[in-house]
C-alpha cells in the first residue's frame, strides 16, 4: 500500500490552505479531489468577495483559486490526485479511493478532511422533475462549463447565494421574476438583495414553493405563502410561468467519511448539519485526524482557509516538524477567525460553535 | 416513566420486540421495555435479515421453521399498517467441495425429517435458480424455497407497534446501569432516568446480555464480534434467493428495492463491542462476490458498516430462564441468526414467565447447558 505523510481530502480553499502550511514545513503532502480541477466552491466563483482586504475581499473566487494553487501546484513534495474520490476512511487511517475503474488505498500519518458541504434539497411536490436545480448547481453549469440552465428561473431562498446566483443569472440574460423565501427577513447580504431588486427581482417573504409543474420538465411552479407556524396558507397559491426552479435553501456538511471513521459528530443546525467535535487544534475525536472548513461548520471561504491554516499548523506540529514563530502564527490565525466571526452575520456562527462547545 | 412493572424487558432490539408482543398478547400488564439508544440499533438493525430453515442442529432447525410460520402470517396477526417485506424465495446454499456436499446433504436428510422442504442441487440446477451464480467456482448446492428475507426495520417496528397497542410501554434513550437484588430476589432496575420496581427481568441486550447478566452476578458464557457487511446501489431485479457459502465466507441477497447486501465473517476480528468498518472487508468481500456471483461485481458500493454478533459456545442461542437468579431471563448468543428466530424466542420466554408448557424441549436452549460439559453440538453452519 502507497504511504504518504499527510494526506488531504478535498482541494477547496481549507484544503488548499493545509497543503500550502504543510509544504512549507517540510511535508509529503498527497492532495485528493474527486473534481476534475482544484478550487471546490472556488472553481465557479466569479463575483467579487464579500470580506476584508487580508482575506481576499473584492477579488473574484476564481482569481483566489489561482493565488492558493499556484503557489502549490508545482511543488515536488506535493502528490496531486484529482478525479479522485475518496470511497472510505478508516480508523487505520487509511483511505480507500475510487478513480474512474480504479481502486486503491492509501496510508497516512496524518489526515486532513475537507470535503466542503453539499446542498440541501426541499420537499415539494415534483421536485425530482428535470429543471429543478440547486444553487451551486447552476452556478457551475454557468460559470464552469458556459452553459444556460434555462430562460426563467424561480428561485427559492434569499441567502448569499440565492442573491449572488440569481445576479449572475440576469448578468447570463437569465429572466428571475421572482424569489420566494419562507422567513421574514432576508437572510443574505442587504447589498446583494438590493442588487437584484433593482434589477426587477420580485423578492417575495413568507412565501414558499408549493409544487413544481409540467410532466416532463419543469413548465412552471405554484407558490404560495407561509403562515407564523411555516405551514402554507390555503388559498394563495399563485402560478409562475418559469423553466426552472434553483434551490438555495442552504448546505450541509459533508462528515459521511468522518462518521465512518468514527469520528464523533454532532447535531448542530447554526452549522449546517452534523459537525465533528474537534478540539482547539482542529483535530477530530480520531488522533491524527483533522476536519477543517464547511465540513466543520458552514461558513465561508475566507474562514476555511484560515481554518485549513490552523489544521495544516498543527498538523506539521504533530508530524514534529519545527515551523518558525509557529506560536505567533497560531495566535495570529486564531484572532482572525475570531474576527471574521464578529459583527451580526457571524452571529449564527458563534452561536453554532457555543452550542458545540456546551454539548458533552 | 412508569416507576414498577410487572416485567422490564433490556433492549430494543427484533428479540425484546418479541418478547414484549408475546407477552402483551398472553394479556401481561405493565411491561416496560429499555433501550440505551433506539429502535433496532442494535444487531437488529444491522442484520443481513435472511430467515433459513436449512440448519445442521435440530434445534435450530426447529426454531427457524416455526419461526418461519408464524413470518408467514406476521403482517395479518399483527395488524401491520407498513410492509414486513418478507419475501419467500429460497436460499440457495453452495458447496466448494465434495466434503461440504457431503456435510450438506446430511443436513438435508435432518431438514427433510422435520419436514423442511430443502433438497440437494446440482450446479447446474443452481444455476437454473441463480442464473448469473459462477458454476465453476462450486461443487454443488441445497435449496429450500420456503427460506428468504425480510425487512429488520418494520418488521421490528410490526413487533412493536402491536405491543403497544396492548399497552407495553416503550422507552428509548433510557440506558439500564444497575439491577438490583434484596436476599437473591430481583427488587428493580436502575436506569438513566430513575428507578423500577419490579420482580423480573428479560435480558434481551444482544451484544451487550453479558454485561447485563453481570448485574445480576451472573458469567453468562457469550462473547461479541464485530461482523461487517455492505449494500449496493439499487439495480432491476435479477437475484431472488439468498446465495450463502460457509467456506467461501459470503452472504448475499437482493433486497426488494433493488440493493444487494451482502457480508461476511472475520475470525481473526478481535472480541469486544467495536461495530466499526474496515478497508480488509471491503476488499475481501468484493473479491469474494466477484468470483462467486460476477455480475453483482460490477455494483457500485453505497454503504457499508459493522454489527455484533454475539456468540455462544455451541452457536445456538441461549434462550432459558436463570436458575440461580430467580426472575431473571436471557435471550441471547444468537450467534448471528438471532433475527429469524425471534417468533420462537418472543413465544419461548413468555412460555417460562407464565409457567406454560414449553412449545419445546428447552434443555438445549438452557443457560446452564454449558457447565462443566463438552460443548455437544455445534452448529458449523454460520457464516
Ligand atoms: C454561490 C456561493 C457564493 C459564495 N460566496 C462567498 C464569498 O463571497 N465569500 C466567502 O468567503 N465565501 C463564499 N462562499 C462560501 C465558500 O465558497 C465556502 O465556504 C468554501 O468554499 C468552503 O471551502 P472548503 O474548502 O471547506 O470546501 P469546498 O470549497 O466545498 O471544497 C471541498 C472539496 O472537497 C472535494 N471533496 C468532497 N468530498 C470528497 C471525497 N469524498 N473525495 C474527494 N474529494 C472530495 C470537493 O470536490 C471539493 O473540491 C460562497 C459559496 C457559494 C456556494
Ligand atoms: C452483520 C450482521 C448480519 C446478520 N445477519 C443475520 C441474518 O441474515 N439473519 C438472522 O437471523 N440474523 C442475522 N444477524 C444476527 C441478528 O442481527 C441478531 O441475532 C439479532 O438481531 C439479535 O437481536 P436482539 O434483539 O437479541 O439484539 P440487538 O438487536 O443487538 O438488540 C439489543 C439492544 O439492547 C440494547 N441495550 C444494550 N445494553 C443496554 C442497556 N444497558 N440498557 C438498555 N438497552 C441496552 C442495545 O442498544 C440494542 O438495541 C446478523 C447480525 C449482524 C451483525
Amino acid at each position: 500500500m502507497k504511504h504518504v505523510e499527510v494526506l488531504i481530502i478535498g482541494a477547496g480553499p481549507a484544503g488548499l490552505s493545509a497543503a500550502d502550511v504543510l509544504l512549507e514545513a517540510g511535508a509529503e503532502v498527497a492532495l485528493i479531489d474527486r473534481s476534475d480541477r482544484p478550487g471546490g466552491q472556488l472553481t465557479k466563483q466569479t463575483h467579487m468577495f464579500f470580506g476584508s482586504q487580508e482575506h481576499y475581499a473584492s477579488k473574484r473566487g476564481i482569481e483566489i483559486l489561482h493565488v492558493l494553487y499556484d503557489k502549490i501546484k508545482d511543488h515536488p513534495r506535493l502528490h496531486m490526485f484529482s478525479e479522485t474520490t475518496v470511497a472510505g476512511l478508516y480508523p487505520d487511517r487509511v483511505v480507500a479511493c475510487v478513480s474512474g475503474q480504479r481502486y486503491f488505498t492509501i496510508q497516512a500519518d496524518i489526515i486532513i478532511v475537507a470535503t466542503g458541504a453539499s446542498e440541501k434539497s426541499l420537499p415539494f411536490e415534483n421536485n425530482d422533475l428535470p429543471g429543478v436545480y440547486a444553487a451551486g448547481a447552476v452556478q457551475t453549469l454557468m460559470n464552469v462549463y458556459g452553459v444556460k440552465p434555462g430562460d426563467k428561473v424561480l428561485m427559492v431562498g434569499s441567502g448569499n447565494i440565492g442573491l449572488i446566483v440569481a445576479y449572475q443569472l440576469m448578468q447570463a440574460g437569465v429572466k428571475v421574476p421572482v424569489l420566494v423565501e419562507a422567513a421574514k427577513t432576508i437572510s443574505g447580504y442587504h447589498v446583494h438583495a438590493s442588487k437584484i431588486r433593482r434589477l426587477g427581482v420580485d423578492i417575495r417573504m413568507r412565501t414558499s414553493i408549493k409544487r413544481a409543474l409540467g410532466t416532463d420538465h419543469v413548465e412552471g411552479a405554484q407558490i404560495w405563502q407561509l403562515d407564523a407556524r411555516w405551514q402554507g396558507i390555503a388559498g394563495t397559491e399563485e402560478t409562475i410561468e418559469v423553466d426552472t426552479i434553483c434551490l438555495a435553501v442552504g448546505l450541509s456538511p459533508l462528515t459521511e467519511l468522518l462518521q465512518q471513521l468514527g469520528a464523533e459528530v454532532i447535531y448542530i443546525n447554526e452549522l449546517g448539519g452534523h459537525v465533528p467535535r474537534l478540539n482547539e487544534k482542529f483535530e477530530t475525536t480520531v488522533e491524527g485526524v483533522y476536519a477543517c472548513g464547511d465540513v466543520a461548520g458552514i461558513e465561508e471561504a475566507s474562514s476555511a482557509m484560515i481554518a485549513g491554516k490552523i489544521a495544516g499548523l498543527e498538523a506539521a506540529l504533530k508530524q514534529g516538524y519545527a515551523l518558525e514563530d509557529a506560536q505567533a502564527r497560531q495566535a495570529a490565525l486564531h484572532t482572525s477567525l475570531k474576527t471574521l466571526r464578529s459583527g451580526p452575520h457571524g452571529e449564527k456562527i458563534r452561536k453554532g460553535h457555543a452550542r458545540l462547545g456546551a454539548r458533552t | 416513566m412508569m416507576t414498577q412493572a410487572n416485567v422490564v424487558i433490556i433492549g430494543g432490539g427484533i428479540s425484546g420486540a418479541s418478547i414484549a408482543y408475546h407477552l402483551a398478547e398472553a394479556g401481561v400488564k405493565d411491561i416496560v421495555v429499555l433501550e440505551k439508544h433506539y429502535m433496532t440499533y442494535g444487531a437488529t438493525g444491522r442484520c443481513g435479515a435472511g430467515v433459513r430453515q436449512q440448519w445442521g442442529t435440530r434445534m435450530n432447525c426447529l426454531l427457524a421453521k416455526k419461526s418461519v410460520a408464524f413470518f408467514e402470517k406476521a403482517q395479518e396477526i399483527l395488524a401491520y399498517d407498513g410492509d414486513i417485506e418478507f419475501k419467500q424465495e429460497g436460499y440457495l446454499i453452495v458447496a466448494s467441495d465434495e466434503a461440504e456436499a457431503k456435510t450438506f446433504a446430511a443436513h438435508v436428510a435432518l431438514q427433510n425429517s422435520l419436514g423442511i422442504p430443502a433438497r440437494v442441487c446440482t450446479k447446474e440446477e443452481a444455476r437454473a435458480i441463480v442464473p448469473h451464480l459462477n458454476t465453476d467456482a462450486i461443487h454443488s448446492a441445497t435449496f429450500c424455497p420456503t427460506d428468504g428475507h425480510l425487512n429488520p426495520f418494520t418488521m421490528t417496528d410490526a413487533f412493536f407497534k402491536a405491543a403497544k397497542r396492548l399497552g407495553v410501554h416503550y422507552y428509548d434513550h433510557t440506558a439500564v446501569t444497575d439491577i438490583r437484588r434484596q436476599n437473591g430476589q430481583i427488587e428493580g432496575v436502575m436506569t438513566q432516568h430513575g428507578f423500577i420496581k419490579t420482580n423480573t427481568v428479560v435480558n434481551a441486550a444482544g451484544g451487550w446480555a453479558k454485561d447485563i447478566g453481570a448485574m445480576v452476578g451472573l458469567d453468562i458464557p457469550v462473547y461479541s464480534r464485530n461482523h461487517e457487511i455492505l449494500v449496493t446501489e439499487p439495480v432491476e431485479k435479477m437475484q431472488g434467493p439468498m446465495v450463502i457459502s460457509f467456506s467461501k465466507n459470503i452472504y448475499c441477497q437482493q433486497t426488494p428495492h433493488g440493493a444487494f447486501i451482502m457480508g461476511r465473517g472475520d475470525k481473526d476480528a478481535p472480541k469486544g463491542l467495536d461495530m466499526g468498518s474496515s478497508w480488509q472487508f471491503l476488499e475481501a468481500m468484493a473479491k469474494t462476490v466477484s468470483d462467486l456471483l460476477p455480475p453483482v461485481g460490477e455494483l457500485r458500493v453505497i454503504r457499508q458498516w459493522g454489527g455484533l454478533y454475539n456468540m455462544s459456545p455451541d452457536h445456538q442461542p441461549i434462550i432459558s430462564a436463570s436458575r440461580d437468579v430467580p426472575g431473571f431471563y436471557i435471550a441471547c448468543g444468537f450467534s448471528g441468526h438471532g433475527f429469524m428466530l425471534a417468533p420462537m424466542t418472543g413465544l419461548l420466554i413468555r412460555e417460562m414467565i407464565l409457567g406454560q408448557t414449553p412449545s419445546m424441549p428447552l434443555e438445549a436452549l438452557s443457560l446452564e447447558r454449558f457447565e462443566g460439559q463438552e460443548i455437544e453440538e455445534l452448529e458449523t453452519s454460520v457464516v
